[in-house]
């Protein structure tokens, strides 16, 4: 029942357009008047200071930094031309650079709206000199774009790993594998077109060995960058935060030796971090708030409850929460779909008997497959907007097979959980 | 009044920037305190305590930055069918009444922990031993300049709707659609093209 109800009041103040960070701190409010007799709105001064200034959450105006830095210095674009030379003699030529540049760039970048849209930018002159078949190539942006959210260090892991309790070198561990798998699945999805319909593959790009190692310079550094903050958390030597650290003194470096360090572009690169930031900030504040008030008017038990009363088998609870986000994701932004709902869907699978890293994972997926699905999908808007002719539906029907992609691979982690596990087994 | 608003973009524009470098500063102190720890085996102790202090500053300065950007977050798939203007235009305002109504809120109980630190003469439990009033006093500036600023856009917006000028109102309070937001990304990413090539 209080299930019920918070769900309803958030949904209701979310969907009347209220800015998301007030309308879940008013969702605790009002819960908070309507279910329990403590003042508990006093905690909200000690609760934002902590939460604020908490060391783990720093770590996300880090990777926000780290990939500001990269995308003004150049680094990204020049990246993407190595790339090309690199993977262009797979059946579907350029479309693989582009899930490879996505999956690299969105990686470290940690905002998948800023990954399709700088990839995007660059690849899209491409299409006509290549005569690629032009939805299959719009799509290839806009799935690889969601790749950086589940690819670690990713900033969606970050807030659900503080918001859960759930440790974040483990998320980032679980995300390593589905991750790669998926970027192979998505690779795969073009070569399968291009093996049944060949003119969709574009003409053949002239490449050689030479032109590929002179090219390496572009290629290599930002990688390396990227192995050394993976590696360091993989291994224990850093934590996700001072793993961050490193990267952005690596990425100044970088830019440094190119010659693309100024005051405009760090002033540039420092308010944008901290705009973005604070959004997402605020919106924890809110989400931190409604978390405490959901745990003190029993919440949790109450789910409990539910699932033993109506005999809830984990399989069925699984796939409510499964259909829940499929139909949030139609008409809800995917930031705040997954920060607002993390409170109320966590402790239920968790109840059920799912692992919250696990579940972490399969969230991540869910909300990949969100931005990519009309008629609310963020990276389809991007990647119409950078395209600027034709209609949507061409990006929806390009995008439609990585869709299909994206489910496998929910219905392999559900059917196989080891594939997310295994990695947290054997380094945790 | 229009004054008033111009002053306030300049501050929250320096408090972005300043918010940023504390960040950027923040990083390079743990990279430091690292390389010490692993070459010779010291800690400097205290950077993630100040990286810390550092976002809760820099994001409560930043909320202004992200309002006058109308980068925070609503969800819009009721309000963009809407068809009438007025009733729009409503909605942004109780947005923003809202808006004022929870971090007004926070601002107020977050007064209590600045004045508890103050009063207690409280320092951090750890190596350095900050005196804590000093970056929850920051912080609560970056608070009452974001209420501060919430109320001075809602006068602003209000007095918009009762003179009619809905598109003043729409474009300082107005929501932002996944499109607007997915043009300025492009622009921004095409601008940092064409400055490369004009190396």
């Amino acid at each position: 029942m209080t299930a019920g109800v918070s769900l309803l009041v958030l949904l209701f103040l979310l969907g009347s357009s209220i800015a998301v960070a007030a309308g879940m701190g008013l969702t605790g409010v009002l819960l908070n008047n309507i279910y329990s007799s403590m003042p508990m709105s006093r905690i909200v001064g000690e609760l934002t200071w902590s939460t604020t200034s908490n060391f783990i959450l720093t770590a996300i105006p880090f990777y926000i930094l780290f990939g500001e830095i990269l995308l003004r210095s150049g680094t990204a674009e020049r990246m993407y031309a190595a790339l090309v030379q690199w993977l262009s003699w797979l059946p579907g030529g350029l479309m693989h650079s582009n899930v490879g540049a996505c999956a690299l760039f969105g990686s470290v970048s940690g905002s998948s709206v800023a990954t399709a849209a700088t990839i995007g930018v660059v690849a899209m002159g491409e299409i006509d000199k290549h005569k690629y078949n032009e939805p299959l190539f719009l799509g290839t942006l806009a799935a690889g774009g969601t790749l950086g959210i589940l690819i670690p260090p990713s900033i969606n892991m970050i807030i659900y790993g503080v918001m859960t309790d759930t440790s974040v070198p483990k998320l980032y561990l679980a995300g390593f594998l589905p991750g790669f798998i998926l970027t192979v699945l998505f690779s795969l999805v073009v070569i399968v077109a291009c093996w049944w319909k060949p003119e969709w593959g574009g003409t053949r790009i002239p490449t050689n060995w030479e032109l590929r190692m002179k090219l390496l310079p572009d290629l290599l550094p930002p990688l390396v960058l990227l192995v050394i903050v993976i590696g360091a958390i993989f291994f224990g030597v850093a934590t996700a935060t001072e793993a961050a650290a490193v990267g952005i003194v690596g990425a100044l470096a970088l830019a440094a030796w190119d010659r693309r360090l100024s005051w405009r572009m760090l002033r540039d690169v420092c308010e944008n971090t901290v705009r973005t930031t604070a959004m997402v900030v605020a919106i924890l504040v809110g989400a931190f708030f409604l978390n405490v008030i959901i745990n003190t008017i029993g919440l949790t038990q109450q789910l409990s409850k539910l699932i033993a009363h109506y005999q809830l088998s984990p399989v069925q609870v699984l796939l409510a929460v499964v259909v829940l986000y499929l139909i949030l994701g139609t008409f809800m932004e995917e930031l705040s779909m997954m920060i607002s709902t993390i409170p109320i869907t966590t402790p239920l699978m968790v109840q059920a008997g799912y692992d919250s890293v696990w579940y972490g994972i399969l969230l991540v997926l869910l909300i990949q497959t969100a931005m990519i699905s009309p008629p609310f999908g963020i990276n389809l808007f991007v990647i119409h907007g950078i395209r600027g002719r034709g209609t949507l539906s061409d990006v929806e029907k390009g995008s439609a097979p990585f869709v299909i992609a994206l489910l496998a691979m929910i219905v392999m982690i559900c059917v196989w959980p080891d594939i997310v596990m295994i990695a947290v087994r054997w380094f945790g | 009044m229009q004054k008033l608003q111009t002053a306030a973009e300049g501050i929250s524009r320096v408090g972005a920037v300043v918010g940023g470098a504390m960040l950027l500063v923040a990083s390079i102190l743990i990279c430091i305190d690292i390389t010490l720890r692993y070459t010779l085996s010291i800690t400097l102790g205290g950077a993630d305590e100040l990286s810390g202090y550092a976002l809760a500053i820099s994001s409560a300065w930043g909320f202004s930055s992200a309002l006058l950007s109308r980068s925070h977050i609503r969800i819009d798939t009721v309000y963009v069918r809407l068809k009438s203007i007025r009733a729009r235009a409503l909605l942004d305002l109780i947005s923003l009444g809202t808006m004022l109504f929870f971090f007004g809120m926070v601002t107020f109980y977050a007064w209590g922990v600045v004045r508890q630190s103050w009063v207690a003469d409280s320092h951090s439990l750890s190596a350095i031993e900050a005196p804590l009033v000093i970056p929850q006093g920051l912080w609560f500036a970056g608070l009452v300049f974001f209420v501060a600023l919430c109320l001075l856009l809602l006068v602003r917006g209000l007095l918009s709707f009762f003179a009619g000028d809905y598109a003043g109102l729409f474009a300082s309070i107005g929501s932002k659609s996944a499109l607007d937001e997915a043009e300025e990304e492009i622009a921004a990413t095409q601008h940092g093209l064409e400055q490369e090539k004009n190396k």
